[in-house]
């Protein structure tokens, strides 16, 4: 999979037509064939964009900087990435309008070793639902597949859950950095950081952690489209897929809802209910 | 620094024989913010509404805490204490220390000592984070909109006019009088329908007070209590009302022949007509569906004929919109289609009708002169079986309430044939005979005797023809037997359906219906006028069948509850209403899907200080807001505070014990 | 689902914690104005004894029910938490538990997920008839939780009593 040439093109026209003020694409480090995001404000610039598997991290995220907020903005999406952005749309942080979107139809990316990423080895929407052009042949949505690690947790019991999660807990920092690279996490303030929430949660206790990752992973609850940003951003390396897989399956089980950011307009499964939702929990 | 007073409640015995008071108060003494803390006999009273006044007035309290019954009970009262000590009434809280403490733990003193220790410091805890709150006022419009022009509608409007205050009447025939105006006579008195219902119909359309719009619908509702904007479609009747003089020339001449909805497809009406003679106002409209003018550009007749020229055929639906203050909901009934009921030859024999169509047949002003006649032959039927509960009570068909007036409408029934047949012999098939209300199971006792009707209780399992008879085959439970009855006439008391529209109505005014599509009531013993929505109210059968006497009440019960809305110039409003904060509000409208009552828009604010760029942010109407915290809780960004229930005081209680 | 500790003193999360042989757990109990503040009034005033072991909020609907507060509850003094609210369709604001319903099951399956037994937080409908329901809910609850055994959340401060 690869699009450099088509990318760099398609921008320069962008460029050219006056039509952005901005793109948001990826360019290789400088160093190794690792990719980071970057912002092109100029024809100039262009040949430092490329798109191959590499191109991993979920640029969407850009879309709340400062320097991407009330521009024009182009950028390229894989299908994750777009539902992501569908997601912005439908929660009025983006206007549609604003932005030229180049969707790609994904094969999926590889990490550091060459290895296809686990999200894209169980990826269900590979194309990309929103754009304004489309690179490569739509494969079609799949069926759905529960993760292969919270499958494996759950079978285990619940002793040695609590075990492996407390270890979880202890090593985040709080450094926030999944909330940083989370595209959705876009709140001015988080509720996580406000007087009345942070009462008696220390700044990197145990408990705390687990108030702050349980608070978010609900907030993330039918929104998270499996992007891996906040696994790759955190520096302890915490398996931060397994609670927002997690709730991902709970919420396809149970309220027969679509995966998040797939249909426009779709808000994410808290922010609507059915009669037919479960009941039997509640007595 | 808090200065919290708490005051603890012996209620007699209720809490003292339970919970160790003297020790309570104690314990809450050594509560850090706790500088006043005593207990008495009964702090609702007087006197101990006194002690709270005193401590406030010596002590510079910042908060009281009342240790004593459910704040259900007497927040009221001791709100009223705190504000009469002129301290904002909103800085009380109250422990239950009685009906969740010292009534369900009476065989562990400890244990309930401890448990009211602990409720205290949880109120304790809250009342700290408790703000000042003052009531909202909220203009009010007086102007009130009914909708339904049957009896509920037009007592509604009657009382509430009286009261001098402008009514809307919307209903949408040609003609106000709904279902009664097709009455012959009403149980239990036998008065004669039109005669109690012309006098008011009249008053309605002479009301001063009252603006009578027929033939139109309600299309929008948005706003509030008090604060309404109500969109109304006038449908074009294509007679100019205020030209015509009612004289008839028209419809007289008028060619087409349309079944006549009036008298339930029995006889049939023009295109240009007067659903009734006795209809208020008394202009015909022309139906466009079957004028052949309007249709085809033929005829013309109508126009013709008038004198005054009141006859124009380039008539448009009109809309207007009116500021309304509240609304009253008398949409009325229909009655259901029977069609389920095979095993009756319901559609295959033309000598069974419903109860409806027996009432117009019997009617005076009725298609047959007043004289039931069978619709196979027209001949004056001997023999007529009744069969109740036609649809009713039956979870079969779907309708498992009882239809309430059968009962009755079905003795009137054989009453009437009675003195139009004097021959006549009525058979009435039953579950049961209710006959509730006052005066009623008098008349149906004497119409028995009167009558000598039959009345067999069972249930009818077929009817069949033989010759030009209908044998009705069905059970006499009380001998065990079957029977088998020949009738030359089958009268079908069909149930009592709530009218198609509503469903589309409610969703449209913002209310909730049942499963059955009968408009929803606040709470079906102590509120059964109001609807959740504050300012719309239920009146008449569009709640849930109901007789006539009962429809009267309930509209004049809705006139009272709409002058009491709008007996001051603002209406005041419990305070405890969610607002947002604009510094976090991020605007994904999240909360906009959420409430309930649609309290929530959307505004453009600066994106900071001095930004040209605008970013949309929630705007929470406080007079619309009914506190639920649908959209606290809902809100990722904590941008909304409920008062009264904000985070702090919540987590104030969680951390306290 | 797991075998029951036999010994109830045990936390049943972290086998290691034990508590004192007179050990009762707290239960905070969140319910609804309209219908379960009310039924549990009734409760009381038809004198129906349960376990007093539970503390109660009151919150005008279920859905003012932030999920973080059955975090914070458990986070400090809790061993165990109920929630509480009207029956679906009965709501005294329409809608709201059918959108606190949503939340609870994905909270309580996800405390369960990260190794904290799914009766931890439990929930219920009751109406403001349902006296007697709602003090067999709440000697449930306390029976659930004591089974449980104390609820350790990682390092549980004091929060100076």
């Amino acid at each position: 999979m690869d699009y450099t040439k088509q990318i760099q093109e398609i921008v320069s026209r962008l460029f050219a037509e006056e039509k952005i003020d901005v793109f948001v694409g990826y360019r290789l480090t400088g160093f190794d064939d690792n990719q980071v995001p970057v912002l092109i404000r100029d024809a100039k610039e262009v040949p430092l964009l490329v798109f191959n598997d590499k191109s991993v991290f979920n640029l969407t995220n850009y879309l709340k900087h400062e320097h991407t907020r009330n521009k024009r903005v182009g950028l390229v999406v894989k299908g994750c990435d777009s539902r992501s952005l569908n997601l912005l749309l439908t929660e009025s942080q983006v206007k549609r309008e604003k932005l030229y979107v180049v969707g790609i139809a994904c094969d999926g990316v590889v990490d550091e070793s060459g290895a296809k990423m686990q999200n894209c080895l169980e990826c269900v929407v590979p194309d990309a639902v929103v754009f304004d052009e489309m690179l490569g042949a739509p494969k079609g949505n799949k069926a759905y597949m529960v993760n292969v690690d919270i499958d494996e947790l759950d079978s285990k019991g619940l002793v040695e859950r609590r075990t492996y999660f407390e270890e979880v807990f202890e090593n985040c920092i709080r450094c926030n950095a999944c909330r940083h690279s989370c595209p959705l996490c876009y709140c001015a303030k988080c509720c996580i950081d406000q007087e009345t929430a942070s009462l008696y949660n220390g700044s990197n206790t145990t408990s705390s952690a687990f108030h702050a990752l349980m608070t978010w992973s609900l907030h993330l609850a039918g929104r998270c489209v499996d992007c891996r940003n906040c696994e790759k951003a955190c520096p302890s390396h915490l398996p931060l897929h397994l609670l927002h897989k997690w709730n991902e399956r709970v919420i396809y089980e149970n309220f027969q809802e679509h995966l998040a950011g797939v249909h426009e307009d779709d808000r994410g499964a808290f922010y609507k209910y059915s009669m037919q939702d479960p009941d039997d929990f509640i007595m | 620094m808090a200065r919290v007073g708490v005051f603890v409640c012996f209620c007699g015995a209720n809490i003292g024989d339970f919970v160790d008071v003297p020790q309570v108060v104690e314990e809450a003494k050594r509560i850090r913010e706790v500088k006043f803390a005593i207990d008495y006999k009964y702090m609702c009273s007087d006197p101990g509404q006194q002690q709270i006044r005193d401590a406030i007035a010596q002590h510079r309290l910042t908060s009281i805490v009342v240790a004593a019954c459910s704040p259900r009970m007497h927040e009221k009262t001791f709100r009223k204490a705190l504000s009469d000590a002129g301290m904002n009434p909103y800085l009380l809280e109250v422990a239950n220390i009685r009906e969740h403490s010292s009534w369900v733990h009476q065989k562990d003193k400890k244990a309930a000592t401890a448990k009211a220790s602990d409720l205290i410091r949880m109120a304790v805890a809250k009342s700290i984070a408790n703000e000042q709150l003052h009531e909202i006022s909220v203009p009010v419009t007086k102007r009130a909109l009914v909708i339904g022009g049957g009896i509920a509608g037009i007592q509604a409007a009657l009382d509430i006019a009286d009261a001098r205050i402008p009514v809307v009447l919307v209903e949408k025939s040609p003609s106000i009088g709904g279902k009664m105006a097709q009455l012959d006579e009403t149980f239990p008195t036998l008065d004669c329908s039109q005669c109690i219902l012309t006098p008011k119909m009249v008053d309605v359309a002479s009301h001063p007070y009252i603006e009578l719009i027929p033939y139109a619908e309600v299309l929008e509702l948005e706003g509030f209590v008090g604060n309404y904007k109500a969109k109304i479609k006038k449908k074009a009747s294509y007679v100019n009302f205020k030209t015509c003089t009612g004289c008839g020339a028209c419809w007289q001449k008028c060619p087409v022949k349309v079944p006549n909805e009036y008298n339930m497809g029995i006889d049939k009406r023009k295109a240009i007509y007067t659903p009734f003679p006795q209809a208020v106002p008394n202009k015909p409209v022309i139906d466009a569906e079957h004028c052949t003018m309007l249709t085809k550009g033929k005829c013309g007749i109508c126009a013709k004929v008038c004198e005054k020229g009141s006859i124009d055929y380039t008539m448009q639906d009109e809309i207007i919109e009116r500021e309304i203050g509240a609304v009253v909901v008398a949409t009325g009934y229909d009655m259901w289609d029977p069609k389920p009921y095979e095993e009756y030859g319901v559609g295959r024999f033309k000598d069974i009708i419903t109860s409806l169509e027996f009432e117009r047949m019997v009617s005076a002003n009725g298609p047959t002169n007043g004289l039931p006649l069978r619709p196979s032959d027209g001949k004056v039927p001997k023999n007529v079986v009744f069969i109740k509960c036609i649809g009713s009570r039956d979870e079969a068909k779907g309708i498992e309430y009882c239809s309430k007036i059968c009962c009755m409408y079905t003795t009137k029934h054989t009453i009437l044939l009675h003195h139009k047949v004097h021959d006549s012999h009525a058979y009435v098939f039953y579950m049961d005979i209710r006959a509730a209300g006052k005066g009623y199971e008098e008349f149906v006792k004497k119409a028995q005797v009167d009558t000598a009707a039959t009345y067999l209780r069972g249930r009818v399992s077929k009817i069949y023809k033989k010759g030009d008879k209908l044998i009705v085959r069905g059970e006499d439970a009380q001998i065990g037997q079957v029977v088998e009855v020949v009738a030359d006439l089958v009268v079908l008391a069909t149930a009592v359906i709530p009218p198609a529209g509503n469903p589309d109505l409610a969703r449209l005014l913002g209310i909730s219906y049942d499963k059955y599509g009968y408009m929803s009531e606040a709470h079906p013993k102590l509120r059964p006028v109001e609807t959740a929505k504050a300012g719309i109210f239920l009146a008449g059968c569009t709640q849930a069948p109901k007789d006539i006497p009962d429809t009267v009440s309930q509209a004049s019960a809705c006139a009272a509850k709409v002058c009491g809305l709008f007996s001051g110039d603002t209406m005041k409003k419990d305070p405890m209403v969610s607002t947002v904060n604009n510094e976090f509000c991020s605007g994904c409208q999240n909360c906009v899907k959420v409430c309930p009552y649609g309290a929530i828009v959307t505004e453009e604010v600066p994106q900071g200080h001095g930004s040209k760029e605008m970013r949309t942010v929630a705007k929470i109407n406080e007079g619309v807001c009914q506190g639920c915290g649908s959209c606290v809780a809902i809100c990722r960004s904590m941008a909304i505070s409920l008062a009264g229930f904000t985070d702090p005081q919540i987590i104030n209680e969680i951390v306290s014990i | 689902m797991e075998a029951v500790a036999t010994n109830q003193l045990v936390s049943i999360e972290k086998p290691e914690i034990t508590a004192p042989p007179d050990w009762e757990p707290v239960i905070m109990g969140i319910l609804c104005n309209w219908c379960s503040y009310a039924g549990s009034d009734l409760t009381g005033t038809s004198r129906i004894q349960y376990p007093p072991n539970i503390r109660i909020i009151r919150v005008p609907c279920s859905s003012r029910v932030d999920p973080w507060f059955l975090i914070k509850s458990l986070q400090t003094t809790a061993d165990g938490v109920l929630v509480s609210g009207c029956h679906p369709g009965d709501c005294h604001y329409i809608s709201g538990n059918y959108y606190a319903r949503r939340r609870f099951l994905v909270t309580k399956k996800l405390l369960n997920f990260v190794g904290f037994h799914e009766n931890r937080i439990q929930f219920s409908w009751v109406s403001a008839a349902e006296g007697p329901k709602f003090a067999k809910v709440v000697a449930k609850v306390t029976e659930d939780i004591k089974k449980l055994g104390p609820l350790h959340l990682y390092k549980k401060e004091n929060f100076g009593k």
